[in-house]
């Protein structure tokens, strides 16, 4: 995977979470940072606003890799390791869904 | 208003978190702090004036549902099976009597109309067949429920396909219906927050009243000073002059919605002026324009003269203007005027200007449909003022009329848009909603009367209110106001006569007014000074010995009223 991938996905993320942003009070915003945590106890989304990032995510990477993923798969749930736990790795997730994706 | 956060209930039979995260957590102006109602219980929330989300008295609900949710027999009819048309309309008008409830425990309701997006059902030859189309009863339930809901004045229909037409194929998205119970993709909340704002601006007056347009690039393409007029780019067999063509109708169409245009451009005056009466193609003449400053000095300073010019406040206006330096520069020095990016390409601006959402109101009057009329013709008198000696011969020339009126419903939104929007000739400065006002008016010991003003030039319409209240043989004056734009010609005067004879025909001890403090209504301040009646300063009231008379200007003809409802054998009384 060029690096230059895993740039543009974080890209993507990061403006869904501008876009998730505007719906959320001030102290619940979520920081466009790698380390971010995205669930569990330390997380900021609730399941409504795990919906919420999951279908801008999708919107995002659509729009910079004109591609249509799915990131709220049963892979996704099969996963051992949770993809949603932090930025980064709902990054890795994504470049692991676009590897698969020969257009992606 | 703009520090004020309004309080909201979002009553839906689907989720709407997000809806109430765009409303809460929106920057844009007045805020709006908004909580949910229990998911899919409209009816129940509707009927229960005891339900938790009432406790608090929210100042504004917004009641949004699905179609197929709330109306059984449409929901069948969305499973194509057959159900007439009556069947329907029949639940549409007990949905609305439902609804109706909710206008006695909120200031304002807002009610986004029904929409099936097109992703959401069959794509049919079907769609909008007479009478059993889903499209085309789906309309039929949109016009019955607006027939419903114009019987309310603090109940608002907005468009909300408007909102899934802005969002595009964003509008919806399965994946927010199917795990979070949300029928619309974010863009519709972002759009459905932004209209929700413009009407409460709409509703408390603080809608944009006046655009400043610049001239070159703007109005028209290429620099008049340079080619002349007959050289510009307006019009004729090409698309950017049809461009500058159609974003003129468009403010031609929003000054017959009351909002007022002028010209702020750095040009030579007679160059531009000439260009503006002489292009065959212009749509926008100096008739339609309320006023202008075309000169080379700085915008910021002209944006500010001409407001001043035109009794306005800063805050009412919007600058267009092509040129970025020029835009950040009134943007800096005048941070109260609306100032929206603008695109490069001409034929969008008129795609722009629609774009603004800060025109709305909640109704039209005829008032506002003459309000560039009403500037012109003050132009005229103003001209007739620098030929005239003295002001007393002045006002002899203009064969001033007032006519007194009881407040009435035919006249209840223009006084309420005056009562919210007058700042500076404002005693009391008290906001109220159409309801509210008609609520508070509606009481023996209490009158409401409007002011229409007009002189040989032709009339500036509905421009003041005075109402009083008796009690405890106290005469009050509560509200007395004055749009600016009839200062000075002893209008204020005839209001005053007008309550103070009315108050001396109920016998009152002793006649008060009570002055509040503004940081805008000095003006008002320095009339009453100046009226005759005593000023306690400590109490900011002033005081009228009911025994002295107070004639009405012998300037002024007084009309007033007779069929008026309510009392006209005691309003015959103010005659002077």
């Amino acid at each position: 995977m060029p690096i230059g991938r895993i740039e543009r996905i974080e890209r993507a993320v990061f403006r869904a979470i501008d876009e998730i942003n505007e719906a959320r009070a001030r102290e619940q915003r979520l920081e466009k940072s790698s380390d971010t945590v995205l669930m569990g106890e330390s997380g900021r989304l609730d399941s409504l606003g795990l919906v919420n990032l999951v279908v801008a995510v999708e919107e995002q990477v659509a729009e910079e890799f004109g591609v249509t993923i799915n990131i709220a798969d049963t892979r996704a749930r099969l996963q051992t390791a949770n993809p949603y736990q932090t930025v980064s790795s709902l990054v890795e997730y994504i470049a692991s869904i676009l590897a698969r994706d020969p257009n992606g | 208003m703009d520090d004020q956060t309004f309080t909201c209930v979002v009553i839906s039979d689907f989720n709407v978190d997000n809806a109430v995260g765009y409303l809460s957590n929106s920057p844009e102006r007045p805020l709006v702090q908004a909580t949910a109602a229990p998911f899919g219980q409209v009816i129940q929330v509707l009927m229960d004036d005891s339900m938790e989300c009432w406790k608090h008295r929210p100042e504004m609900a917004i009641i949004w549902t699905q179609p197929h949710a709330v109306i059984e027999s449409f929901r069948q009819l969305h499973d194509h099976k057959t159900v007439s048309l009556e069947t329907i309309l029949k639940e549409v008008d007990s949905y609305a009597s439902v609804l109706m409830r909710v206008t006695h425990r909120v200031k304002c309701a807002i009610v986004p109309s029904w929409v099936v997006p097109a992703s959401q059902r069959a794509s049919s030859m079907q769609d909008m067949k007479h009478e059993c189309g889903i499209a085309n009863i789906l309309m039929r339930m949109n016009l019955r429920l607006a027939e419903h809901l114009d019987q309310a004045p603090n109940m608002h229909l907005l468009n909300a396909q408007k909102w899934i037409e802005a969002s595009g194929q964003r509008a919806v998205n399965p994946k927010l219906w199917y795990m979070a119970k949300v029928p619309f993709g974010n863009e519709v909340f972002r759009e459905a927050a932004k209209d929700v704002k413009a009407v409460l601006r709409g509703i408390h007056g603080q809608a944009k009243k006046l655009i400043l347009l610049d001239l070159d690039e703007t109005l028209w393409g290429g620099t008049v000073g340079e080619t002349g007029w007959e050289r510009l780019l307006l019009g004729g067999h090409d698309p950017v002059g049809e461009a500058f063509v159609d974003f003129q109708q468009a403010l031609k169409a929003l000054s017959h919605r009351g909002i007022l245009l002028g010209v702020v451009s750095k040009n030579q005056e007679d160059v531009a002026l000439e260009a503006i009466e002489k292009h065959p193609e212009m749509v926008l003449r100096t008739k339609d324009l309320a006023g202008w400053k075309i000169n080379w000095q700085d915008k910021a300073q002209n944006v500010v003269d001409l407001v001043s010019e035109l009794n306005l406040g800063l805050q009412s206006v919007v600058f267009l203007d092509d040129n970025p330096l020029e835009r950040a520069r009134v943007r800096e020095a005048l941070p109260e005027v609306l100032v929206p990016e603008w695109p490069d390409d001409p034929m969008l601006y008129r795609q722009a200007l629609f774009g603004l959402s800060c025109f709305d109101a909640p109704s039209v009057s005829q008032e506002d449909r003459e309000r560039t009329q009403m500037y012109v013709t003050e132009r005229e008198r103003t001209r007739l003022k620098t030929r005239v000696g003295s002001l007393d011969e002045w006002l002899q020339t203009l064969e001033m009329m007032v006519k007194i009126d009881e407040l009435n419903s035919a006249h209840l939104p223009r006084a309420v848009q005056l009562l919210n929007k007058t700042n500076q000739m404002n005693l009391s400065t008290r906001r109220m909603t159409e309801s509210e006002l008609s609520a508070w008016a509606d009481r023996p010991d209490r009158r409401v009367w409007t002011v229409h003003v007009s002189d040989k030039f032709g009339s500036s319409g509905l421009t003041g209110l005075v109402s009083v209240e008796v009690r405890e043989e106290i005469g009050t004056i509560v509200d007395y106001l004055l749009s600016c734009r009839v200062m000075g010609r002893k209008v204020e005067e005839t209001m005053l006569a007008v309550a103070i004879q009315y108050l001396q025909s109920r016998s009152v001890t002793n006649i008060v007014a009570h002055y509040r403090p503004t940081k805008n209504n000095a003006p008002i301040l320095e009339f009453w000074k100046r009226s005759g009646l005593r000023y306690d300063e400590a109490t900011n009231a002033f005081h009228w010995d009911p025994d002295r008379s107070y004639p009405v200007p012998p300037q002024i003809t007084l009309k007033v009223d007779a069929v008026t409802p309510g009392r006209p054998d005691q309003l015959e009384t103010v005659r002077s």
